[in-house]
C-alpha cells in the first residue's frame, strides 16, 4: 500500500514537477558544471583546443588587477544600489497603502519600468543623461546638468546607479506592499489607540513583522545588482576609460574581445562565489529579526 | 485508481522524451552535416532543393539595404533564402560571432573585418579557387590587399577611406574665400586655418570622442605611418610587444599626438569631449557646426540622407608634421575593411555553393552593386561599376586612390581584437587630460606589452 502510494506520489510529481526539473537542469545546472569544467582548461573558440591545466585561470584572476578594481567597483555599486532602491520601495509602498485615490493607478507606473528591458532603459537613461539633461542645463544654467553625466568617471557611476534602481524599485515595491498587507489591522488598531505616532508605528510595528519582505527584497536586489550587465552595456558601455565596468562586464570583455576564455569563466565562478556567500549571509542574519505578531 | 496512474506515468515519460527529442534534434542535423563533408565529392549541385542562409552582419548602420538585397535575390532565385543575423552598431559584434560559432551555430556568410577573419581562419572556407575570377572583377591590388597571410578567405566589397572631413561651405565661411584642399600641407597649415575659422566665431573641428575612432583610427595610424609597407609595420607592432619601442622617442606618434593636441585645442565637443554621439556629430558637422571632422567616408550613410545638410563636402589627410614630404601629409588611409567569408564548420557543401553564388551575384550583378554604391553609400573596389555613387567623400577618397596618395592600414588585420577598446580607453583618458603624454604613451606600452609572445 506505502509503496504503492509513494510510486503514484513519484508519478504526480515527475508529471507537475519534471518539465521544471529538466528546463532548470538544462539551462543553469548543466551550463554551471560545464563552465565549471571549463575553468579548469585552456578553451579557446578558435582553435577548439581544451585540455586540462588545473588551477592557472584561477591564478590568472586573482593576478587581474583590473578584474579585483571592478569587482571592489561592483561591490559599492550594489551597496548603494540595494540601500537607495529598499529604501525608496519600501517608502513608496508605506505610501501607496494607505487607501488614497488613484492608489492602483501609481503602484502599476512605478511597475513599469521593470517590464521595459534593460537595453531599452538603458538607452532612455543614456538619452536623458547625455541629451535631455545637458540641453535643460545649458538653458538654464544648472550647473549640475552642464556636461553629460555620463562622460565623467564619478557621476556615470551615480547614472547607473539611478537607473538600476529606477528599474528595480518597482518590482521591490510590490513585494513591499505584500509585506505590509501581512501585517494584521488589530495591532495597528491597538497601537493607535494606544496613541502610538506614525513614526513609532513604523519603526515598532511595520518594520519588524514585514522583515521577511526586506529579507526578499534585499535578497532579490542584490543577486539582481550584482548581475547587472544590460543597463551596464546601454547606458555607459564600461566608459569614460573602462571606469564604469561592472565585473560582469569585465567578464564579457575578457573572454570575448581579448579571447580569454577560461580566465572569463574562472572570474565569473568568482562572482557567483562572492554573490553567493553575501546574498545567503544576508538572508541569514535578518531571518533572526523574524518576530511573530 | 491504476489506469490513472499509469496515463500518468504515460504523460511524464511523453513530456520529457518529448524535450529530449527536442534537444537532441539539433545535434543529429549537426552530425548529418558532418557525414555529409565526408562525400563532398559525391555531392552533385541540386538546383531544385531549398537552400537556407544565414548572413552575420557587422556593418550595421545597412542592415535594412542587405534584408532588401536578400528579398531582391529571393524572387530570382527561389530556391535560395537568406536570412540575416543583425548586430547592434559599435555594440557586441564580436560576442554575437563568438557566441553563434561557440554554440556551433555559425553563419554561412559573414560580413566581417578582415582581422576577425584571420583570428578564425580555420573556420572559414578558403577561396583560392575563386581567387582568379574576383582578380579580373576588381580594381589591380584589391584581391592581394584581401590576402591574410597569403591566403584568399574573404572577397572584399567595400572600400573606405578615412582622414579630416571637411564641409566646404563651412570652411569657406571661416576662412572668407575659396578652399584649396592642397594647401594644408602641414601641422602648421592646418592650424592657421583652424584659427581664421575660430576667429569666424566657428567651431574648427569635431573629435569624435569614441574608442574606436580614437583607439583604432587615430591612435592606429602610428603602427601604419612607420612604413608603406604592411610587412614592416607588422615588425614595428612586434617590437612594441617586446618592449623595444619608446613611443614618446618615436616621429610618428609624436607628429600624431601634436596634431591630437591641436584637434583637442579646437574642438567643437571641447567642453565635453567624450559624448560621442556618433548621428549627432555626424549631423552637427554636416549642417556645418563644426568646418571638418575626423572621421570616414561612411558617415556618408548618416550624412547623405540628413535634411538641411550642406552639399558639399571633401576630405584632407591628417598632416603630422610640419614637413609636406613626410610620409602620411599627403595621403588618406585607405583599407577595405571587410570581407565576406564563408563558414567552413557546419555548412553543408550545397550551402557553400549557394553562398559563392550569391556573394558573385553581390557584388557583380545591376542590382547588387546598386545596393551597395547608392542605397550604402560605399565605394567598390570593382571595375566596371553600373552604379555612380553619390557618395562625396568615397569619390573624395578615390581621387587619392587614383593618384596612389595612400597610407596602407592593413598591419591592423594582425593586431589582437581588443587594441581598439583598450588603447581607446587610454586615449579617451589623454583627451580629457586624465593623463599626459607620457602616460599615455605608458599606458598603450603596456597594453602591448601584456601580449608579448602572443
Amino acid at each position: 500500500m506505502n509503496k504503492k502510494l509513494s510510486l503514484k506520489n513519484a508519478g504526480t510529481f515527475l508529471v507537475f514537477g519534471g518539465p521544471s526539473i529538466f528546463a532548470f537542469a538544462a539551462v543553469v545546472i548543466i551550463p554551471f558544471i560545464v563552465g565549471l569544467y571549463l575553468t579548469f582548461t585552456n578553451w579557446d573558440v578558435r582553435t577548439g583546443d581544451s585540455s586540462l591545466i588545473g588551477f592557472t585561470n584561477y591564478l590568472e584572476v586573482f593576478r587581474d588587477k583590473v578584474f579585483l578594481q571592478q569587482l571592489w567597483f561592483t561591490l559599492k555599486y550594489v551597496f548603494f544600489t540595494v540601500v537607495i532602491a529598499n529604501v525608496f520601495a519600501f517608502f513608496i509602498a508605506l505610501t501607496l497603502t494607505r487607501g488614497g485615490r488613484g492608489e492602483q493607478w501609481l503602484r502599476t507606473g512605478f511597475f513599469t519600468p521593470n517590464l521595459v528591458g534593460g537595453i531599452v532603459l538603458g538607452y532612455l537613461w543614456q538619452t536623458l543623461f547625455s541629451q535631455v539633461l545637458p540641453y535643460l542645463g545649458a538653458k538654464y544654467g544648472w550647473e549640475l546638468f552642464q556636461t553629460s553625466w555620463l562622460t565623467n568617471t564619478g557621476t556615470a557611476f551615480w547614472a547607473l546607479i539611478i537607473a538600476t534602481a529606477w528599474q528595480l524599485v518597482g518590482y521591490l515595491m510590490i513585494i513591499y506592499i505584500a509585506g505590509f498587507t501581512g501585517v494584521p489591522n488589530d495591532v495597528l488598531e491597538a497601537a493607535n489607540i494606544d496613541g502610538a505616532g506614525r513614526t513609532s508605528v513604523i519603526r515598532r510595528i511595520i518594520l519588524p513583522l514585514t522583515v521577511p519582505a526586506i529579507v526578499i527584497c534585499i535578497f532579490i536586489s542584490l543577486s539582481r545588482s550584482f548581475l547587472t550587465y544590460d543597463i551596464n552595456l546601454a547606458l555607459t558601455k564600461g566608459g569614460p576609460f573602462n571606469s564604469t565596468e561592472l565585473a560582469t562586464y569585465h567578464i564579457v570583455q575578457k573572454a570575448f574581445l581579448s579571447n580569454q576564455y577560461g580566465v572569463g569563466q574562472a572570474e565569473a565562478v568568482v562572482l557567483f562565489a562572492v554573490v553567493a556567500i553575501i546574498a545567503l549571509t544576508q538572508s541569514y542574519l535578518l531571518k533572526k529579526l523574524e518576530v511573530e505578531s | 485508481m491504476k489506469l490513472r496512474k499509469a496515463a500518468s506515468f504515460a504523460i511524464a515519460l511523453t513530456v520529457v522524451t518529448g524535450l529530449l527529442a527536442g534537444c537532441s534534434k539539433g545535434n543529429s542535423a549537426n552530425s548529418a552535416v558532418k557525414e555529409d563533408k565526408g562525400n563532398e565529392g559525391t555531392q552533385t549541385q541540386q538546383a531544385s532543393k531549398d537552400v537556407k542562409l544565414t548572413f552575420f552582419n557587422t556593418s550595421a548602420e545597412v542592415n535594412t539595404v542587405f534584408e532588401e538585397l536578400f528579398k531582391k535575390y529571393h524572387e530570382q532565385n527561389p530556391q535560395v533564402t537568406i536570412e540575416l543575423i543583425p548586430t547592434p552598431i559599435g555594440g557586441a559584434q564580436l560576442e554575437k560571432f563568438q557566441s553563434l560559432l561557440a554554440s556551433g551555430n555559425p553563419a554561412t556568410i559573414v560580413n566581417l573585418d578582415a582581422g576577425t577573419i584571420l583570428q578564425y581562419k580555420d573556420d572559414f572556407l578558403d577561396l583560392e579557387p575563386e581567387k582568379a575570377k574576383y582578380e579580373a572583377l576588381t580594381n589591380p591590388g584589391a584581391i592581394d590587399g584581401a590576402l591574410l597571410d597569403g591566403q584568399f578567405l574573404g572577397i572584399p566589397w567595400t572600400a573606405q577611406g578615412y582622414g579630416l572631413l571637411y564641409n566646404k561651405r563651412a570652411v569657406e565661411e571661416g576662412i572668407d574665400g575659396a578652399f584649396d584642399p592642397a594647401s594644408v600641407k602641414t601641422r602648421d597649415d592646418l592650424e592657421a586655418v583652424f584659427k581664421k575659422i575660430e576667429a569666424a566665431g566657428k567651431a574648427p573641428v569635431m573629435l569624435h570622442g569614441a574608442d574606436w575612432s580614437l583607439g583604432a583610427h587615430y591612435l592606429g595610424l602610428t603602427y601604419s605611418l612607420q612604413s608603406q609597407k604592411v610587412e614592416d609595420n607588422r615588425k614595428f607592432v612586434e617590437e612594441l610587444k617586446n618592449g623595444q619601442v619608446n613611443l614618446t622617442e618615436n616621429p610618428q606618434f609624436t607628429g600624431l599626438m601634436d596634431t591630437f593636441d591641436l584637434l583637442k585645442k579646437y574642438n567643437a565637443r571641447k567642453s565635453d569631449p567624450l559624448v560621442a554621439d556618433y548621428n549627432r556629430d555626424s549631423a552637427d558637422f554636416a549642417k556645418g557646426a563644426a568646418a571638418f571632422y575626423f572621421m570616414g567616408d561612411w558617415s556618408w550613410a548618416v550624412i547623405g540622407t540628413l535634411e538641411g545638410r550642406d552639399a558639399d563636402f571633401g576630405i584632407l589627410p591628417l598632416p603630422v608634421s610640419n614637413n609636406p614630404e613626410d610620409f602620411g601629409n599627403t595621403q588618406v588611409a585607405y583599407s577595405e575593411p571587410k570581407l565576406f567569408a564563408i563558414d567552413d564548420s557546419k555548412s553543408t557543401p550545397e550551402q557553400q555553393e549557394a553562398a559563392k553564388a550569391f556573394i558573385e551575384w553581390m557584388v557583380s550583378s545591376e542590382d547588387g552593386q546598386k545596393a551597395i554604391i547608392s542605397d550604402m553609400g560605399l565605394s567598390m573596389p570593382y571595375k566596371d561599376l553600373k552604379a555612380k555613387s553619390t557618395n562625396i567623400m568615397s569619390n573624395a577618397v578615390s581621387e587619392y586612390v587614383k593618384q596612389g596618395k595612400i597610407i596602407n592600414i592593413g598591419v591592423i588585420n594582425y593586431l589582437p581584437q581588443d587594441y581598439w577598446a583598450k588603447t581607446g580607453a587610454a586615449m579617451q583618458k589623454y583627451l580629457v587630460g586624465n593623463i599626459d603624454r607620457q602616460g599615455l604613451a605608458q599606458e598603450v606600452q603596456d597594453y602591448w606589452k601584456s601580449y608579448a609572445g602572443k
